[in-house]
């Protein structure tokens, strides 16, 4: 597990505390009942904050797992880095 | 804070198995990230509890009060924007601001403000209620340029300053101050972007101020109770004992103002009930006649003990300390010698040492910013203003040594010893009482505000607020014994007395005394339970309870509280004195 993957799990573990490490990266809206919209957008800014990008409303709201997350992570960040 | 260290303080105080401490926060908006700060400020301030947070429903501001009302909460952050007054006011609206409309919007905002104002009342009697003013920008209501205010923005600032000054007169509701705020600019609070996706309108910088000013507010430091001053280039410019009582100075025209604002400070002290003393290196006669000049900025009486001699200043203290019988950490030592300040600091580390810059006003004016906060205090009290005079009095009788303690002396002094067994939930000595009383206290254990008024709603409980008065004036109120009588399987009641302290002031009166002939007489209990507990600082309850035959003996039992009881029948059996005149004060 790389570096970005450990940071944004631990953002997913402070939203959502109940899940173990191993549910994490298989988090979705689907399977993860507290994964609502509030959780979404506290998800939002705790990845902001961590990684310092300015997520995207619209874009943030189509990641609904968190390799979907994770991707659009990297690829932000990557953006940045630009 | 930021919001990823508030989640981990979350999340690691979440398996902690503290005591559950609900709180409401409550708001016209979405409470999103203030939700999370708030509870992580908080769980600061209580550690080891379970601090939950209590949210209202969007844009019911007043149902949300309402709720509160009736809930189990310890506290209340009720946060007000501009939408709560008129929702035209708020971004989210089409209702719009135009200016044929503005009238109505005034009118609108008067109307909701009482609304408010009525809502807050239930709650503000149940625990305490922290409210932040609306800190957000106005919308561009004005038809002047931004630099320029306009005739509606002042009307509903001026709406907004008398809504909030009668408020501030609510039982238990306090205002956050707007200037705290201030910290972070008007143009750095709104997040225009997450108010109209999400409903939430802060930015996490402001969203953070606002939880912290909160939490502030709702638990805020006990106040400290004693300020020790020095006098030469502190309380005036010069050295009395050189240049004489007459050029000793603070005043503007003799370029000294900066004393003379310190000595308004002590004045304003005082008044607030802060007990003040000199601790001077000087000659005492020169001290008292310097003292005595008409034009000193307070009372020259506010000061007491005024301790003036040669020795090293730390004796003075301690001195002082044992005349006003408080804890060192509860006093404040000011003096322009860092030595001096040093010397103090070495015998007492607990007291607050503060040194004094005469000739830098920027320090000085902090330096007073500095003593509002320690001394600052939500409710001012009777008991406040009649401290300093009974600490005079306690300090007489200090003088007469034994003769002070004899059953004859005692009884003339024509005291009068009131026990008030309503429950008063607006009366707020009591808990301060608990909340501040070290020395004859039962076990040191302090209430919060919102615990308070749960303990007081139960019908079980059994409270007594002694009060005393005899012929050297009244002390006020002075003692609190807060408990539960509660009938056994036999139908033989108990009192289980959980909290019981007396103000270090009504000491030596025996008033401990006629608290307890009180409490078998009130509630016809056959025994008295004591929830004992043995701290740092209450070796004056302890000594009290070995006297009256509750403590069994030390080395039996050292801190059992199961142990500590008394019945009704070895009470009366040891026929203690009781020298004053009892009154009972009932429903």
């Amino acid at each position: 597990m790389n570096d970005t993957e450990k940071r944004l799990a631990l953002c997913f573990a402070n939203v959502f505390p109940e899940l173990s490490d191993d549910q994490i990266r298989r988090a979705s809206t689907a399977s993860i009942a507290a994964w609502d919209s509030v959780a979404h957008i506290t998800l939002l800014t705790s990845i902001g904050e961590e990684f310092g990008i300015d997520l995207d409303f619209e874009e943030f709201a189509e990641a609904n797992s968190f390799a979907a997350v994770l991707e659009l992570v990297r690829a932000r960040s990557a953006n940045a880095g630009n | 804070m930021t919001l990823n260290q508030a989640l981990a303080l979350i999340r690691s105080a979440r398996d902690s198995g503290g005591e559950k401490q609900p709180h409401c926060l409550l708001c016209g908006f979405e409470p999103l990230h203030l939700k999370t700060l708030f509870q992580a400020h908080l769980l600061e301030r209580l550690p080891g509890s379970a601090v939950e947070i209590q949210t209202g429903i969007y844009g019911d501001l007043p149902g949300g009060l309402a709720a509160a009302a009736e809930s189990s909460a310890l506290g209340a952050a009720v946060v007000l924007e501009w939408s709560d007054f008129d929702p035209r006011l708020g971004l989210r609206s089409s209702g719009g601001w135009a200016e044929h409309l503005q009238p109505d919007i005034l009118a609108s905002a008067r109307q909701r403000a009482a609304h408010i104002e009525t809502a807050l009342e239930k709650p503000g009697r149940r625990m305490p209620v922290a409210l932040v003013p609306p800190s957000l920008p106005l919308l561009p209501l004005g038809n002047t340029v931004s630099a320029q205010a306009s005739v509606v923005e002042l009307e509903l600032e001026h709406l907004l300053a008398s809504f909030l000054s009668r408020a501030a007169r609510l039982p238990g509701v306090r205002i956050v101050q707007r200037n705290r705020l201030d910290r972070i600019p008007v143009a750095e609070r709104l997040d225009a972007k997450m108010e109209l996706l999400a409903g939430f309108p802060y930015t996490v910088p402001f969203a953070d101020l606002l939880a912290a000013s909160l939490a502030d507010v709702l638990y805020q430091p006990s106040p400290r109770k004693g300020l020790i001053t020095d006098l030469d280039d502190t309380l005036w410019a010069g050295i009395v004992g050189e240049i004489g009582v007459e050029h000793v100075s603070w005043h503007q025209e003799s370029h000294s103002q900066t004393h003379g604002l310190y000595q308004q400070m002590l004045g304003h002290l005082a008044g607030c009930g802060v007990l003040l003393a000199v601790c001077s290196k000087n000659e005492l006669t020169t001290v008292e006649q310097a003292l005595a000049r008409p034009d000193l900025f307070l009372k020259s009486e506010s000061l007491f003990p005024v301790c003036a001699d040669w020795e090293p200043k730390s004796k003075a203290v301690a001195r002082i300390l044992r005349t006003w019988n408080i804890a060192e950490d509860a006093v404040v030592f000011i003096d322009d010698s860092p030595m001096e300040l040093d010397e103090v600091r070495r015998a007492f580390p607990g007291i607050t040492c503060r040194q004094f810059h005469g000739k830098d006003p920027a320090k000085v004016w902090q330096l007073l910013g500095e003593l509002r906060d320690l001394f600052g205090k939500p409710l001012l009290m009777e008991e406040d203003r009649l401290r300093q005079a009974s600490i005079r009095a306690s300090a007489q009788l200090d003088e007469m040594g034994d003769e002070a303690a004899s059953p004859e002396f005692l009884r003339s002094l024509d005291g009068k010893v009131t026990l008030d067994w309503r429950i008063t939930p607006g009366d707020k000595r009591p808990l301060e009482l608990i909340n501040k009383t070290n020395q004859f206290n039962l076990n040191g254990l302090r209430i919060g505000e919102g615990e308070w008024q749960r303990a007081l709603e139960d019908p079980a409980t059994v409270l007594a607020v002694v009060s005393y008065a005899d012929k050297f004036g009244p002390l006020g109120k002075v003692a609190v014994a807060l408990g539960k009588a509660e009938p056994d399987e036999n139908g033989v009641t108990r009192l289980h007395i959980s909290h019981w302290v007396m103000s270090c002031r009504a000491f030596s009166r025996r008033l401990e005394y006629h608290t307890l002939e009180g409490l078998f007489r009130h509630t016809g209990a056959a025994e008295i339970v004591f929830a004992f507990a043995e701290t740092e600082k209450n070796k004056p309850l302890r000594d009290f309870l070995r006297a009256a035959g509750i403590a069994p003996p030390a080395a039996e039992v050292p801190n059992a509280s199961a142990a500590y009881r008394l019945t009704r029948d070895a009470f009366y059996a040891q026929n203690h004195v009781l020298p004053h005149e009892t009154v009972d004060v009932k429903i």
